[in-house]
């Protein structure tokens, strides 16, 4: 394992809760984890503990085998040889694009040193920008920039802090498919923090979702986005709607029928149920449990929104040929195909 | 305003009108820059006699006095200041938010007066140390000597170094963390990143100020003549006063002026190449570097700056005016002048200074506003004439005015208008920068909104710019006050009789040796200054959390 | 009915105005006397001298014609010259007092001074007034060397200001420096005695034996009364105003034996600008200048040499009669006037 985090806590004073209570992972070499989770929710704090700015109130960060903090040491960033790339790119303002690339090569020869910073203009696509200042670039091309200068060292570990944040919508796109491609053809070994969770889908290996000082859940996208273990992260990354119910000896009785799945719980619990828009469906139905309140056209399909009786929300794809009224009478019911994830209330 | 001259024609004509605000700018800009002008004519229509008998006798020596000074002063108020400003903002050093005031109150101080209490700490054989420590001690210690080259430039440090200290505490405290997180990422120790990362990057704003400062040593008369160490300035003062043309004090004033303007174009260059140091959006604050171990020696050395520059000068100040009052029993009648008294010399620096603060900032108005909403060659131009203020040295300015006003305006001679025409030539370029800077940091869509919602030019700028930029205002017109307030040489030549300030009256009773008359009034000076002054300190947001 | 007795109203009043443009002298006399004798208004002065020793007759002034209301502009000589100068298309001032004879005959010849002749006039000597009357002398003042008893003893008394380049005074003697109006015409004085060469040697002999050089003899008076130096080249009256501070110090008269050039003195002056704006005020101040009671201040308040005859010296003050004096030639010194300046400038005399 590149790096092994175990029962990292970070407590700032004043605070009520902990920054971060009890982590613990381990990335392997090579590989992208995202960090994600809502702002506040101690993704950053990690990130900043790992790179020894911050001093960790308990736990223990090794690095390569090597221990980063323990009672009586304590490695410098300057020490720890990571990388890391910031919201703000950072970039320094009176040094040329050149220059920021060189910053952090040290000790070798100028030969050298000009060899490796032409390897990594090449490498983000920068070549034609080597001589200019920060402010005369674009917002992605700093950021490129910014990444360009904490590769050059060939650092250990890469962390990136929500690199993407400053840019606009459409520009992010367009750069982050363009860094993970630079990430992976140089082998790094990256944590990548976002509060954004398509990002996090798309640029890591694994995921990593941080809720309140905790990892709520880690694992592949896949399972993360599937099988969500708690229902923050069914919530924050799984696009889903709740449905309540409850608990009886035949399956969940909800709103919307009865569901007959293999669960674990005892019977009168309430429950709630995750589901997307590809759960469910309705019918447009006289006397029905619900109303359409909206409808979003999505080109291929159309996505409504749906308010049950109770108040609940969920949404519905349907085909672009199909498209109803708002304010029409309709019945929903479960069309899942695959067991649907129930959390206790 | 879009003329066509035929559909089919060759090309379009346009008509762009110049807003009549550049005619006003244009006024002022040509105002400010008359002054220089003629002194420049005056000396290169000098006798070529004359020249020669300068060179040969006083231009190397001037020059070269002149110039060590500056170099030292510069140097030793960018150490001071920068390093002052570093303890106080970026460590942990105990009491630093009241240093932070405490090193900046010095500017309430004309130099010149940090001249008269250094001479009477440090004469030979009569100052105050000398007797103190054969007092205590009994021993005769040889103290370096108060006049003279290292005098002055110690004096001038000390009175010079808040300036630096304001401008590098604002950068540093601007600074975003990531720099410095970047730079420690990338392998430099805390040490190294403040010598290879936040220097350089506060670098151009630094170096802007400490050639402001500069062109202040360049100006610089009360001091160095105090101090017996000869300069342009004092040598052009002595001049004016000791001979009966003035052809050979334009010259000298012409030389000192190229040398004013070159320093003044490397300031333009430096404050162009200022770098943003500051991104809004995801700004952090730095973490304070611990001082640990040093936390002792950092303490010191800001302790012993602020009793040098500020405790002591003052408690000389008071212990000279109360041992006036109670032992030499004179009232306020020993210090008539004339049929004037304290209560005249208060009222004129207030007035003269006030009327100067106002004049400045609503002539500097058609400038900054045509420069920012109209930015072009022309009115960056003219925004750039109206900063040759800077190098006109006070004396310089009471020659040119002398000259021109006898010649051209005859009926405002001898008044006190031309004391306050002179705080105004030279200080306007004080309000141009702070009327630009305010302007600037209003979004002009603020003002179209205004104009759609049927408002001219004149309402718009009434109900709306000016009520925004009141508070940029007052910071610009708050400096023109405290600097008017200070200025020494140009008043005294200009002065009508009748007519002195507080700052006049402290120098020449200083001249005579009466301290007991000056003291009281410096005091007066000094605490008068005090409030212009902390307008703009608490302006700066640099004392708050 | 008051119509009837207008036209002979007007030409009684135009008789009688008439009649009072041609008084006979002695009515305008009288008349003009009881004008002096009413100043009202601005007096505007101007004064080379420093303000503490021109106040005290000011301030006796004002006591006595407190309805003038006395501007004072001071700065040195040549400064207040030059300003004079530039004003005089344009007069602003009314009184010029200078510390020494040299500016005043030069401004009298650029034409910048009305003759007046105050009374107690022909009491005043003729060395130290103007011919025509355009100035006149107030107190004589004499060139001596003020030395610390504490620190001199009798014997190594310097007997000339030639001595002071002596190297057994180095750094031990004060002076006030080359802005001071005293020493520029002491210098210039010493150009017509002894010629430029030897002046410049003796400047130079001064810096070389280093020479303090303070901005005026106030300075100079009072560190030597500390005992910060051994001797003092001052203008006689710092002498006993240090005195009587207390301080033990002595005075030297310089140059007293035969072949020697005796001692330098001047005079301080004062004058009435042409086209002052209060000629009545002007007139009125002059006059107090040299009266007895103005002549007395100068005399008790700052132990000057009065130059109005009969006027009492200064109990303690030593009479000028047995002293030897430099002889001077005016005319010759102000012409040369500008080569004091250049000579200062080359030798660079702080």
């Amino acid at each position: 394992m590149k790096l092994e985090i175990e029962h990292l806590s970070k407590h700032y004073t004043g605070n009520q809760f902990p920054a971060i209570d009890d982590i613990s992972f381990s990335l392997a070499n090579q590989e992208i984890l995202s960090f994600v989770g809502p702002s506040g929710c101690g993704k950053t704090t990690t990130l900043r503990l790992i790179a020894g700015l911050e001093y960790p109130d308990q736990g223990l960060i090794r690095l390569n085998n090597q221990l980063m903090n323990s009672e009586n040491t304590f490695i410098p960033p300057e020490k720890r040889k990571i990388g890391m790339v910031f919201q703000d790119h950072a970039l320094f303002p009176h040094l040329t694009v050149f220059d920021n690339i060189a910053f952090g090569l040290r000790k070798i020869s100028s030969a050298e040193k000009r060899k490796r910073v032409e390897e990594m203009l090449n490498l983000v696509g920068v070549q034609p920008l080597a001589r200019r200042y920060p402010h005369a670039l674009s917002g992605g091309e700093r950021q490129r920039v910014a990444l360009a200068r904490a590769l050059a060292p060939s650092p250990v570990l890469l962390l990136m802090d929500e690199p993407f944040s400053s840019l606009d919508a459409h520009l992010r796109l367009e750069v982050r498919e363009q860094v993970r491609n630079i990430l992976k053809s140089s082998h790094s070994t990256v944590i990548f923090v976002t509060h954004d969770q398509e990002e996090a889908l798309f640029m890591g290996d694994r995921l990593a979702v941080f809720n309140n000082g905790k990892i709520e859940q880690i694992g592949f996208p896949e399972n993360i986005f599937h099988v969500s273990e708690t229902r923050f992260v069914a919530a924050f990354m799984g696009d889903s709607d709740f449905v309540r119910g409850e608990i009886t000896p035949n399956g969940v009785i909800t709103e919307l029928g009865l569901l007959e799945q293999e669960h674990h719980f005892s019977s009168g619990i309430q429950v709630e149920i995750a589901v997307r828009a590809d759960d469910i469906d309705f019918q447009l139905h006289e006397y029905g449990n619900g109303k359409i309140i909206k409808r979003f056209f999505r080109g291929a399909f159309n996505f409504y929104r749906i308010q049950l009786d109770s108040g609940a929300i969920v949404h519905v794809f349907k085909l672009h040929t199909e498209i109803y009224d708002t304010g029409k009478r309709v019945h929903t019911c479960f069309n899942a195909g695959h067991p649907l994830k129930i959390f206790e209330c | 305003m879009f003329k066509v001259e035929s559909l089919h024609g060759h090309r379009f004509f346009k008509k762009i009108q110049t807003p009549k605000i550049a005619y006003l700018a244009g006024v002022v800009a040509l105002f400010a820059i008359i002054p220089i002008f003629y002194i420049l004519i005056r000396a290169a229509s000098g006798d070529p006699e004359l020249w020669q008998r300068l060179i040969q006798t006083r231009l190397l020596k001037l020059l070269s006095n002149t110039l060590l000074l500056v170099f030292t002063v510069t140097l030793g108020t960018t150490f001071l200041g920068v390093s002052m400003a570093w303890l106080t903002e970026r460590t942990d050093l105990p009491g630093r938010r009241i240093f932070r005031w405490l090193l900046a109150l010095p500017l309430a101080f004309p130099p010149y007066i940090g001249a008269i209490i250094h001479l009477a700490f440090l004469r030979p054989r009569g100052g105050l140390l000398p007797l103190w420590t054969e007092q205590i001690t009994g021993l005769a210690i040889n103290f370096p000597y108060p006049t003279g080259f290292w005098g002055a430039a110690f004096v001038l440090v000390i009175f010079s170094f808040p300036y630096v200290f304001l401008l590098s505490g604002s950068a540093l405290r601007s600074l975003n963390a990531s720099f410095d997180e970047a730079s420690r990422m990338l392998g430099r120790t805390p040490w190294q990143t403040f010598w290879q990362t936040t220097l350089p990057t506060i670098r151009p704003g630094i170096t802007a100020g400490a050639l402001l400062v500069s062109l202040d040593i360049l100006a610089e008369y009360g001091t160095v003549a105090l101090l017996r160490f000869e300069t342009f300035s004092s040598a052009i003062f002595v001049q004016l006063a000791g001979r009966y043309d003035r052809s050979a004090a334009a010259i000298l004033s012409g030389v000192l002026i190229i040398l004013a303007l070159i320093i003044l174009l490397g300031e333009f260059k430096m404050q162009g190449r200022a770098y943003f140091t500051q991104i809004d959006s995801h700004w952090r604050p730095a973490k304070l570097f611990r001082l640990g171990k040093y936390r002792l020696i950092g303490f010191l050395a800001v302790f012993f700056t602020v009793m040098v520059s500020l405790i002591i000068p003052l408690s000389l100040l008071l212990y000279w005016s109360l041992q006036g009052m109670f032992e030499q029993n004179f009232g306020l009648s020993g210090m008539q002048i004339g049929s004037k008294g304290l209560e005249s010399f208060v009222f004129n620096s207030i007035w003269s200074s006030g009327l100067a603060a106002f004049l400045a900032v609503f002539l500097s108005l058609p400038i900054a506003f045509y420069a920012v909403r109209h930015s072009g060659k022309i009115s960056r131009l003219f925004s750039n004439m109206s900063q040759v203020g800077y190098a006109i040295p006070g004396v310089v300015v009471a020659l040119s005015l002398v000259m021109l006003v006898n010649r051209f305006l005859p009926f405002m001679y001898a008044t006190s208008l031309v004391v306050v025409m002179a705080y105004v030539v030279r200080y306007i370029p004080q309000a141009v920068r702070a009327s630009e800077s305010a302007l600037r940091q209003l979004s002009s869509s603020l003002e179209d909104a205004a104009r759609l919602l049927q408002r001219n030019s004149l309402q718009t700028f009434l109900q709306v710019t000016f009520p925004l930029i009141l508070p940029g205002l007052l910071a610009g017109s708050a400096l023109v006050f405290l600097s008017s307030l200070k200025e020494l040489p140009a008043t005294l030549l200009l002065r009508p009789a009748g007519f002195e300030t507080l700052a006049v009256r402290v120098w020449i009773w200083s001249e005579e040796g009466f301290y007991h008359q000056a003291a009281p009034a410096a005091l007066l000076l000094v605490l008068i200054a005090i409030i212009p002054l902390f307008f703009l300190l608490r302006r700066e947001a640099i004392f708050k959390k | 009915m008051l119509n009837k007795f207008m036209p002979i109203l007007m030409v009684l009043v135009l008789f009688i105005s008439a009649c009072t443009t041609k008084t006979p002298a002695s009515v305008s006399d009288v008349l003009s006397e009881y004008e002096t004798m009413n100043p009202t208004g601005k007096l505007v002065v101007y004064s080379g001298r420093s303000e503490p020793l021109i106040q005290p007759v000011i301030s006796a002034f004002q006591a006595k014609y407190p309805q003038v209301e006395v501007l004072l502009k001071s700065g040195s000589n040549s400064q207040m010259a030059n300003t004079l100068l530039e004003e005089k298309t344009n007069p602003q001032a009314d009184v010029f007092i200078t510390t020494e004879i040299f500016t005043a005959h030069a401004l009298s010849q650029a034409g910048i001074f009305q003759s007046y002749e105050p009374p107690g006039y022909n009491d005043l000597p003729d060395t130290y007034k103007a011919a025509d009357a355009s100035w006149i002398g107030l107190t004589q003042r004499m060139r001596v060397i003020i030395y610390n008893k504490d620190l001199v003893s009798q014997e190594d008394l310097p007997d000339s200001i030639f001595d002071m380049v002596d190297p057994k005074w180095k750094g031990q003697i004060a002076a006030a420096g080359s802005t001071n109006a005293s020493m520029q015409a002491q210098i210039a004085s010493m150009i017509q005695l002894v010629g430029l060469e030897r002046t410049e040697e003796w400047l130079k002999g001064l810096q070389e034996n280093e020479v303090t050089f303070f901005g005026g003899h106030s300075d100079v008076r009072k560190a030597v009364g500390a005992g910060e130096f051994k001797l003092g080249l001052v203008n006689h009256y710092y002498y006993y105003l240090q005195l009587a501070e207390g301080s033990n110090v002595g005075i030297i008269y310089p140059d007293q034996n035969p072949g020697e050039i005796g001692i330098i003195s001047n005079a301080t002056t004062a004058a009435v600008i042409n086209g002052s704006q209060n000629l009545t005020a002007a007139k009125a101040f002059v006059n107090f200048l040299v009266s007895a009671e103005g002549q007395k201040i100068f005399a008790e308040g700052n132990y000057e040499y009065p130059l109005l005859k009969g006027i009492a010296l200064h109990p303690d003050l030593e009479a000028p009669d047995g002293l030897v004096q430099a002889k001077i030639d005016l005319e010759q010194v102000v012409n040369r006037f500008d080569e004091t300046f250049d000579l200062i400038e080359m030798v660079n005399l702080p």
